[in-house]
């Protein structure tokens, strides 16, 4: 919200320094200087988008209609959905219950200075590793023959014997808590800096607990950016391929059925299921922004 | 919570300091665990069933890591992959310098608008954009089927990050009174831009710059359904041919992220920051001259 008043008032002021003279004569001037980057969007990213509507909207016989719609919201593919949101709720969740508390302690730890710096760098990097390197890793970790895998076994706990996999929610919660953590930590850290030293001052000089400070003041301050960041995660989990596709074949994951789909290698139905399964994915995406948006704005309201 | 004990609240005091050190070293060994047993699996030629405290030293050498550097195919991926990089740089900095300062200079009511498109990207992920790539294909053949049409969808997917930190950029600096002060003394618009304000802008634009040649490089999803022999995509070939060669070129490139983005935040740390640290690859990395 402060961003919109504040970017209000700047436009008055700039309107005012222009030479009024100049203002009229040049208002389509003005726009001329976007138009590349509109027609840019337009042309690489509004028309993909619209198309792949369209081709989901079109039967193989050329008329339109919702079939395949609501077919790529049924049977496997419904399954599919279904797991997939379950695994992107649950890795957004693990990112925000790891995350939170560590951009806490990186704000919030004196001792080893370097503390702070390290965390914070880390996350800036790790919040951006996803893809096929990072599935390695996991693999020599904890795949059939991974180190982890092989330790545990060693203290009696068989992980693939106990319906651990890659494919599998716990595994792939895991494996996405690597950019997930990071990212929720780049999030949360202006948050939690925002948290002033006086707003607990005043409350313990006002009678409050520890408790009553986080459940009256540091809480309430936090939840925007703490909804918002598990809206993020959410996104970044429902739409991520590549850490999938190097991990696992299992076309349970909506975007690896999507990609399989396009590659011909996985039968969903006529042309049309396929692409409904993109328009969905487009709109459970524009769901989750649209609920991040606003509460974005409300976040920035106490980082100044 | 005047019901609360006197150990509760004790408890939770503590909770309050021990708390934040036990995330944080549970933390780091989840970080670092990953990270050991692929170096380890790509430097160490011992087999995990034989792995114990007796083998732990046996074996290890660093030639897989360029055992790929052989294969003609890795040659050509990386190739492909530095190209395509190169050319997102320099069409994001094309199109994304002259409409921020345009926007920043004679429309800064559209910010909103244009804040609000640039974070599209994340609506529309990548593998859905491909979706609509593969419908348009059999009507624009002669563009997207050649190597370098991946471009313009890469400027597309680093939007989020590009804009925002060419924005900031420019926030920083007087730009109108910059460009007043070219303008009066009689320079064109391309002369402003170039000579004034790029170099202002030499920060955020070497960091975008960074940002987008480490999105590129890790770029799969697009590439893979496409088709295109970028070296993620050959990466994911080869390890599934020669499992410990591959992981070492994982390694490599690990490696080769974590020193882009390293220079990234180097570059774009607060100033203040930035001064007390004494590092000399500091110095170097955002070449200070005050």
């Amino acid at each position: 919200m402060t961003g919109l008043v504040r970017s209000g008032l700047r436009g008055r002021a700039d309107v005012g320094a222009a030479p009024a003279v100049h203002r009229e004569r040049s208002a389509w001037v003005d726009w001329m200087g976007v138009a590349p980057f509109f027609a840019f969007l337009a042309l690489f990213l509004l028309v993909p988008a619209v198309s792949v509507f369209l081709q989901a909207l079109r039967h193989e016989d050329g008329s339109y209609g919702l079939t395949a719609f609501r077919e790529a919201f049924s049977g496997q593919n419904r399954s599919a959905f279904w797991f997939s949101i379950r695994f992107s709720a649950l890795a957004a969740l693990v990112g925000v219950a790891f995350g939170t508390p560590l951009a806490y302690a990186a704000a919030s730890l004196q001792r080893p200075r370097w503390l702070r710096s390290v965390i914070s760098s880390f996350s800036g990097v790790a919040a951006n590793f996803g893809g096929v390197p990072l599935a390695f890793a996991f693999l020599t970790l904890l795949g059939r023959q991974g180190v982890l895998t092989k330790i545990l076994s060693n203290v009696g706990l068989d992980l693939y014997q106990s319906g651990f996999g890659f494919d599998t929610i716990r595994g792939l919660v895991t494996v996405y808590a690597y950019f997930n953590i990071p990212l929720m930590v780049l999030v949360t850290l202006p948050a939690v800096d925002g948290l002033k030293r006086s707003w607990r001052e005043a409350n313990a000089n006002l009678g409050g607990t520890t408790w009553t400070y986080w459940r009256r003041v540091g809480l309430p301050v936090l939840t925007p950016s703490l909804l918002g960041g598990f809206l993020l995660l959410f996104a970044n989990s429902f739409s991520a391929y590549a850490t999938a596709r190097a991990l696992t074949d299992s076309s349970m994951i909506v975007s690896l059925r999507l990609g399989f789909f396009l590659g011909g290698d996985v039968k969903v139905g006529e042309d049309a299921v396929g692409y409904s399964l993109a328009a969905w994915m487009i709109v459970i995406m524009g769901a989750v922004m649209a609920l991040y948006w606003p509460l974005r704005r409300r976040a920035e309201r106490w980082q100044r | 919570m005047a019901a609360m004990t006197g150990a509760g609240r004790r408890w939770l005091t503590r909770l309050g300091s021990v708390g934040p050190t036990f995330v944080v070293l549970l933390c780091a060994f989840f970080f670092i665990a990953p990270l050991l047993s692929m170096a380890r699996f790509a430097l160490q030629t011992v087999p995990v069933v034989k792995l114990g405290w007796s083998t732990l030293f046996d074996k290890w050498s660093l030639a897989p890591l360029v055992q790929a550097f052989d294969e003609p195919q890795f040659r050509s991926s990386l190739w492909l992959s530095v190209r395509l990089g190169l050319g997102t740089v320099l069409l994001t900095l094309a199109l994304l310098v002259p409409t921020a300062v345009w926007v920043n200079l004679r429309l800064p009511r559209l910010r909103p608008v244009i804040e609000f498109i640039t974070v599209m990207p994340y609506v529309i992920p990548a593998i859905a954009l491909v979706a609509g790539i593969k419908v348009v294909q059999p009507h624009a053949r002669w563009f997207l089927d050649s190597k370098m049409s991946l471009i313009p969808f890469y400027v597309v997917l680093a939007l989020p990050f590009t804009y925002r930190s060419i924005d900031a950029g420019l926030r920083a600096i007087d730009l109108r009174t910059l460009v007043d002060a070219s303008r009066s003394l009689g320079a064109g618009w391309g002369t402003t831009l170039f000579r004034v304000l790029l170099p202002n802008l030499r920060t955020a634009i070497i960091s975008a710059s960074f940002l987008i040649f480490a999105i590129v490089l890790g770029e799969f999803t697009m590439a893979n359904v496409l088709v295109r022999m970028t070296l993620p995509v050959f990466m994911l070939q080869y390890q599934g041919s020669k499992a410990q060669a591959g992981t070492g070129l994982a390694l490599m490139a690990m490696f080769a992220t974590i020193v882009l983005f390293v220079v990234v935040s180097r570059v774009t740390r607060p100033r203040s920051e930035r001064r007390s640290a004494t590092s000399l690859s500091t110095a170097a990395a955002t070449g200070d001259d005050e």
